[in-house]
């Protein structure tokens, strides 16, 4: 259905155009589950903890946190049960990488799950799948209930003695439920509003429980690196971002997609090898790195090396390895008000700055695209995205901000020229 | 205890509070330490949302909430740094861009946090073109609030106030974002026994009470300490007066008594101080059987004629006193003294009972039926069979609870005593059967210490004058006292020197008077 098998595959999605490969029998064909057999059976929790410290596995959710350090966040005694939530929200615009990891490869991920809820001594785990993704929660429901059946799962795990449950749930389409607290509160049957921290979600999860948040890619890898050690992953990728990850192309580009590609695989291979560049004859203008939250790259800044201790040198971030293209006929400031507008329509709207903050940037960026914008409106612009960064109870005003201090860092002219001319001075752009 | 340092001034606080917490305890937030914050309030659940509340902490690459983030022993904060006053200009600016321009018109201008921190802190008017948001106003949530949603800054304290105190949850966000709003809950309006308390705790206008509601400027009111009377948990308040009236209650803080709310049966006992059936006029009942208008001397003088007359002729055994729990303790001291001159053993106190909680509202509707207890007065019920029965000829009632079901449920059993008199501050059918009549004062016209439920004794100011002439009932009984030549009576009544003397009649309140309970009331011997 739909996606298509990626067009470069690594060890995560190597065997995805095997149509048995989201079955049971097919996953098991290729070695499925001898690593979840592996550390249940003969490696002790904080030995696995131990083995994804080593590793140094980032979490493939956008923040980019050690997968290792957060499980040994998880308290260890206690008579509280612990939960593990899997995050499979992927509402991130311009990230489309969990999907197919969810459609082939739920075996996969729930490997990496019942490892992680082995090292976590966790008791169960919820699935929050995306609301709009039905398909994909099918396929996942249907690998679930394999492995009730085949005693992977529930009273018994693997013959081992252990318990693990899991359990899929459905959000309904709000961004702010991929934040991992939005997440536990809507799993609640809450309102999707991040949670404010102090009390961390290792501590006060879900329904009070202790409870780690990882993502669906993050749980993919984690087989691989029980079934091949450390070494072998730090054989893929960079020092500090070790490993492969998925990243998917779209935008002005001759084959968007997805590719799996070591961390560390420059921009521009990515876009003009691997993606086929930009068609009709057109040049690159920018390029956002990591969806839609992460400030843009100009066309003269592809040749970073995809990976966070570089990004972060272009004043951007890997997130999910969402990368979206604009060619030269874009106009920045209606892409702005693209991503204002998302934002605007997204914040859950608790915390001031963000509530307030949105709806102004989207606002100004509208007033300055009809060509009713002055020069002051553009430093207001920038002054607005500094009050709303870093002070809020979740990331998503900082997600809110970044993108636009990223188009003013780069696009400043576009800006100036609207401005200037007092209408879109972009007449081949996209149309709002 | 950990150690806690603000703006270079170490602290010693209780462990396990957050930043705001602590401030709030040591009595110095907003009030030598200024961290501005709009939806944490102490006797609600932390939000975290106004993000106004931001500080420095040492350690913390970023800006830290106050309002959530937990002391740590050693832990160094600054509340004046640039960071800090950028961040608040932020937050201000945020909330005033799509805040109307309404403080002309504004119920809440003059007590508006909005208003105060936008001049304390810095911004005037956002920077903006923009429409501000329409929204509707002048939404009637229920009984007793009205709601401007444009006013609203959606700190969501009257959401968690609903669900936490009252716990009947009427108000909720609904959408996200800025178009996120308050509204009650479909199929309910905010109703609940502790509704009005909401207009309190809205840092601006968007919540006010019906009542309240453009009835006057707030910065004409003073603001003067009492309690209510409304019940025997004895709420700490606020009195707004302004021109000799009291315009409205609001909680005054007292964590041993109501925390920060009052009930609204009880914020809205305020009327009966400037009621219309206030008894302003001392009576007489003449020959002919109707009530005369007298001066007051003359009132008290006719008083004494008919209680001697009747003790000359069938002896002080015929007389008794009904005391009132709405009385204080100097009132029913002077009375008990009274009664023990005057040889009269028939007493009791009159106390009217109705619904209960357990929140703050006790059973007991009158302030002080602890401090009648204590100073030795009985329940009437006895004493009120004995005078349905006929065996008493002369009576002298404080209030006229004794009309209450529970005692006499009329006044028709009085009719036939030979002397009735009455002290009271409302009028009643008492009246009917009254031979004489004196005004009294109401709590908030005197000084006057009260016992509540759990034996707190706290006191009230005279904080508005009658405009007509009453008098403390330990005054009245003194005046009468002394018109009867009762030893010890010399028609004076010093309420601090009565108050002094509590300790000697009644050793819980040794060490208790006027003077030592404060505004914050202290607990009776052996209640603390
Ligand atoms: C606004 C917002 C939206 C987010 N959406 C997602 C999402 O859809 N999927 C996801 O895995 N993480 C999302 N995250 C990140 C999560 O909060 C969290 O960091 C992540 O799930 C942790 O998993 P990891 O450590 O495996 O990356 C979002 C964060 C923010 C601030
Ligand atoms: S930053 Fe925005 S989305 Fe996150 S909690 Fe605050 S208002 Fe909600
Ligand atoms: S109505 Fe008042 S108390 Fe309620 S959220 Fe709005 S500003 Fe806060
Ligand atoms: S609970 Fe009692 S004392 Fe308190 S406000 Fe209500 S009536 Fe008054
Ligand atoms: S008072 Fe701390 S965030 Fe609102």
């Amino acid at each position: 259905m739909g996606l298509k098998v990626p067009f470069v595959t690594g060890y995560l999605t190597e065997h995805f155009g095997d149509d048995a490969f989201p079955t049971l029998e097919g996953y098991r064909a290729k070695g499925g589950y001898e690593a979840a057999r592996k550390a249940l059976g003969s490696m002790t929790p904080d030995e696995v903890i131990e083995l994804m410290k080593t590793a140094g596995l980032q979490g493939r959710g956008g923040a980019g946190f050690v997968t290792g350090l957060k499980w040994s966040f998880m308290p260890k005694k206690g008579d509280k049960p612990r939960y593990i939530a899997c995050n499979a929200d992927e509402s991130e615009p311009g990230s489309f990488k969990d999907r197919i990891l969810l459609e082939r490869g739920a075996h996969q991920m729930l490997e990496g799950i019942l490892i992680g809820a082995w090292a976590m001594q966790a008791e169960k785990t919820f699935i929050y799948v995306r609301g709009e993704y039905a398909h994909p929660a099918a396929c996942v429901q249907r690998a679930i209930d394999e492995c009730y059946a085949a005693g992977i799962l529930g009273a018994n795990c693997l013959g081992t003695g252990f318990r693990h449950d899991v359990v899929l749930t459905r959000g309904a389409g709000a961004y702010i439920c991929g934040e991992e607290t939005g997440l536990l509160e809507s799993l609640e049957g809450k309102k999707g509003q991040p949670r404010k921290k102090p009390p961390f979600p290792a501590e006060y999860g879900a329904f009070g429980m202790p409870t780690t948040v990882n993502n669906v890619e993050t749980f993919s890898h984690v087989p691989h690196i029980v079934a091949k050690g450390a070494d072998w992953f730090r054989g893929f990728g960079t020092e500090k971002s070790p490993g492969t990850t998925i990243f998917g192309v779209s935008g002005h580009v001759a084959r968007p997609g997805l590719f799996e590609l070591p961390l560390g695989t420059r921009l521009d291979e990515i876009v003009f090898q691997h993606a086929g560049g930009v068609p009709n004859g057109r040049k690159v203008k920018g390029v956002i790195p990591g969806g839609m939250s992460m400030p843009i790259l100009p066309a003269g800044q592809l040749d970073v090396a995809m990976a966070n201790e570089f990004l972060r040198e272009r004043k951007t971030m890997l997130g999910t390895g969402g990368i979206m293209v604009m060619d030269d006929t874009t106009c920045m400031v209606r892409a702005s008000c693209v991503i204002t507008y998302f934002f605007r329509d997204e914040s859950c709207g608790q915390c001031t700055q963000c509530r307030e903050g949105t709806g102004w940037l989207h606002k100004l960026v509208t007033r300055i695209e009809r060509g009713a914008g002055s020069i002051e409106d553009i430093e207001i612009l920038a002054d607005v995205t500094s009050k709303m960064e870093g002070q809020t109870i979740c990331a998503f005003a900082d997600a809110a901000a970044w993108p636009v201090q990223g188009m003013l860092r780069h696009f400043r002219e576009d800006f100036e020229l609207h401005v200037e001319h007092k209408k879109c001075p972009f007449p081949e752009s996209f149309e709002l | 205890m950990a150690k806690l340092t603000i703006d270079g001034v170490e602290y010693e606080v209780k462990d396990g509070r957050t930043i705001l917490q602590a401030l709030d305890d040591l009595g110095l937030l907003m009030n030598g330490v200024d961290v501005p914050h709009y939806c944490w309030h102490p006797k609600l659940t932390i939000d975290g949302s106004c993000r106004l509340c931001q500080v420095e902490v040492e350690g913390f690459p970023k800006l830290q909430i106050g309002c959530n983030t937990p002391v740590k022993d050693g832990m160094v904060v600054h509340t004046k740094s640039e960071r800090v006053k950028h961040a608040r200009e932020g937050v201000m600016e945020f909330l005033l861009l799509n805040h109307p321009l309404d403080c002309p018109i504004c119920d809440q201008a003059g007590e508006c946090k909005l208003q105060d921190y936008a001049f304390e802190y810095g911004v005037k008017h956002a920077r903006t073109e923009e429409p501000r948001r329409a929204l509707k106003k002048n939404v009637d949530l229920g009984p007793t609030i009205k709601f401007d949603q444009e006013r609203c800054i959606l700190c969501r304290r009257c959401v968690r106030f609903c669900r936490e105190v009252p716990k009947t949850g009427e108000l909720a966000v609904f959408n996200r974002g800025d178009h996120s709003v308050i509204e009650t809950v479909p199929g309910m309006q905010l109703d609940n026994p502790y509704s009005m308390n909401v207009a309190d705790i809205c840092p601006v206008g968007a919540l006010t009470t019906k009542d309240f509601r453009f009835k006057i400027r707030v910065w004409f009111l003073e603001e003067a300490p009492g309690i209510c009377t409304g019940c025997s948990n004895g709420c700490n308040v606020y009195l707004g007066v302004a021109n000799n009236k009291v315009y409205r209650y609001v909680p005054r803080r007292n964590d041993s008594v109501n925390d920060t709310w009052i009930c609204d049966v009880g914020r809205m006992t305020y009327e009966e101080i400037g009621a219309p059936d206030r008894l302003k006029l001392p009576a007489v009942r003449s020959d002919s059987g109707v009530l005369e208008a007298v001066p007051f001397a003359k009132a008290i003088d006719a008083a004494a004629a008919r209680l001697r007359s009747l003790v000359e002729r069938k002896g002080a055994g015929v007389l008794a006193a009904v005391a009132s729990a709405h009385a204080s303790n100097e009132d029913l001291l002077v009375l008990a003294r009274f009664l023990d001159a005057y040889g009269i053993r028939h007493s009791g106190v009159t106390v009217r009972r109705g619904d209960s909680d357990d929140l703050l509202v006790k059973a007991e509707k009158a302030a002080n039926a602890e401090g009648a207890r204590t100073l030795g007065f009985e329940e009437a019920g006895p004493l009120a069979k004995q005078i349905a029965g006929g065996g008493i000829d002369g009576l002298i009632v404080l209030g006229h609870d004794l009309l209450d079901p529970a005692y006499l449920g009329g006044e028709r059993t009085l009719a036939k005593l030979d002397t009735v008199i009455v002290l009271d501050t409302h009028v009643s059918a008492l009246e009917r059967v009254a031979h004489v009549i004196l005004p009294v004062r109401h709590a908030a016209e005197k000084d006057a210490t009260y016992v509540n439920h759990a034996g707190r004794v706290q006191r009230s100011w005279p904080v508005v004058e009658p405009s007509f002439e009453a008098y403390a009932d330990g005054e009245v009984i003194s005046r009468l006292g002394a018109a009867l030549g009762l030893p010890g009576f010399d028609g004076k009544f010093d309420v601090r020197e009565v108050s002094r003397s509590l300790g000697a009649a009644a050793a819980a309140f040794r060490g208790i008077d006027l003077e030592s309970v404060g505004e914050q009331g202290i607990p009776l011997a052996g209640k603390g």
